[in-house]
């Protein structure tokens, strides 16, 4: 799956809750329409972006995948901004 | 805004059971973590998410501040210290930081509910008929979110290990401690919830690893064990200092399940007879030819001298332990208020085999692999030796968790 995004926030090496306070941060910079493309390294961060994506106001999850670099696991979330 | 929060609250103390992304608050009544009073604390479970969302601050700590201040503060009890804790320590502290900063007494669990899972306790039983004379030592070392249970006996120096847990330092510290030599370690089976210490042990002290041959044969695969190990056969007596345990071949849970009598005065049960419930005889996966088997074999435990203390292999919750923190009983107690053998006394033959098979909780596929880590068929790496392990043990007939779910007040 290769989806389309219009900035990049790199969490990798930081730990729960960082990288959804600051990816969260980033989208307020966004214009509605615009995708943050989120990469991390905390394994939770999965279950957490999804579980926050539900009830945030104005964002949408429209995409989650998992790559393996160089023996490393990074999740990479696709948020949406909505409005 | 209240409203807004999804929250749960209960008695019951079940933080390893707790979904692992969600913040947890919690409120105790009394410090530790042992029996009545872990059951009385008051559980929040709360999503650090919903909590950034409702307090809509860039920084985590003033989005706490924000949301417990509007909305969650006249929920949480102001007159109890509350401790918090998460997957793996670090939302906790930030939400502690938050508590404080509003007046409230707070700790957070470092290392979080990970830390908590690799937690050992261990305790000397020493009182209440309990004993600890110069040449007779017993230990209970516990893996209290695992609801795991091991042993350590020990007279002029000399120590046997009942059961050992994944981790080896609780044993090898406490021999250090207690200037012991570790001479046996025994499985009183081939376990399904947990990773036994006891081949890595008994390596790592020179000690002889023993088990009942019927548990070297893995039940679902029917491959034999792939460890070394010595034979431990029905009546076999194995002395330590002054004193000897006592092997009694009790199938039902396993086909290899043993028991240990140590001097007729201890009983360490391992999974057949635990303080509220019994074990369940499906794990093998041959639950209607082994239950009959497994109420034979309680029957000839319960014919044991009743002031026999029971040292069991598990709990299920918390606040089945006295209020030093131990898990025994007495046979005599637990005939009057141990669900399995109450039903055990009150069925027939047939009766007591309907009851195991009406009372059987969900099988976990996890436990298959379990048993063959244990019987040496795979090896998995640290990380997923822990992850297998993760969750409380479901051991026990589901009459335990029925009871620990609700929690008593």
């Amino acid at each position: 799956m290769s989806q389309v995004f219009d900035e990049l926030f790199d969490a990798r090496g930081l730990n729960c809750p960082m990288p959804l306070v600051n990816a969260r941060k980033e989208i307020g910079k966004l214009d509605p329409g615009q995708v943050l493309k989120v990469v991390a390294t905390d394994r939770g961060s999965v279950a957490d972006f999804q579980g926050w994506a539900k009830i945030a106001k104005n964002v949408e999850l429209v995409g989650q995948e998992t790559e393996s670099i160089g023996g490393v696991n990074v999740y990479v979330h696709y948020v949406k901004r909505m409005a | 805004m209240r409203s807004g929060l999804r929250q749960n609250c209960s008695n019951g103390w079940n933080i390893a059971t707790g979904s692992l992304s969600w913040m947890c608050a919690i409120a105790m009544s009394s410090r530790g973590f042992g029996s009545k009073a872990a059951a009385r604390c008051r559980l929040f479970n709360i999503p650090y998410f919903e909590m950034l969302e409702l307090g809509d601050k860039d920084d985590m700590v003033d989005s706490i501040v924000a949301c417990l201040d509007s909305g969650l503060a006249g929920q949480l009890p102001s007159d109890l210290p509350i401790l918090t804790l998460c997957a793996k320590g670090g939302t906790a502290a930030l939400v502690g930081q938050g508590l404080r900063r509003l007046g409230y007494t707070s700790a957070n669990l470092q290392g979080g509910m990970k830390a908590w899972g690799d937690y050992y306790a261990t305790r000397a039983l020493v009182a209440g008929g309990l004993v600890e004379s110069p040449d007779l030592a017993i230990y209970q070392v516990s893996r209290p979110a695992r609801g795991c249970l091991s042993c350590m006996v020990a007279s002029a120096g000399r120590a046997i290990v009942i059961d050992p847990l994944r981790h080896l330092h609780p044993y090898l510290d406490l021999a250090c401690r207690a200037g012991l030599t570790i001479e046996a370690v025994m499985d009183t089976h081939g376990h399904a919830d947990h990773i036994s210490g006891g081949p890595a042990l008994a390596a790592k002290t020179g000690a002889a690893y023993y088990l009942h041959p019927h548990d070297a044969i893995h039940p679902i695969d029917m491959l034999p064990a792939a460890i070394p190990y010595e034979f431990i056969r029905d009546g076999q007596v194995f002395p330590f200092g002054w004193h000897a345990l006592k092997a009694l071949h009790i199938p039902g849970h396993t086909l290899g399940m043993v028991a240990f009598q140590l001097d007729e005065g201890y009983l360490f049960t391992g999974d057949s007879i635990f303080i509220r419930s019994i074990a369940r005889p499906d794990l093998g996966g041959r639950a209607e030819s082994w239950a009959p088997l497994h109420g034979r074999s309680l029957r000839r435990l319960l014919g044991l001298p009743v002031g026999t203390i029971v040292l069991p292999g598990h709990f299920s919750s918390l606040d089945e332990a006295d209020e030093m923190g131990r898990f025994a009983a007495s046979l005599d107690d637990l005939k009057r208020r141990n669900d399995g053998l109450v039903a055990l006394q009150q069925e027939s033959e047939e009766g007591f085999v309907r009851y195991l098979m009406e009372s059987l909780p969900r099988f976990i596929p996890e436990y298959v692999d379990i048993k063959r880590v244990n019987a040496g068929l795979l090896a998995p790496a640290e990380e997923d030796a822990a992850t297998l392990e993760l969750g409380k043990n479901v051991c026990a007939l589901s009459q335990a968790y029925a009871v620990s779910v609700g929690g008593t007040q």
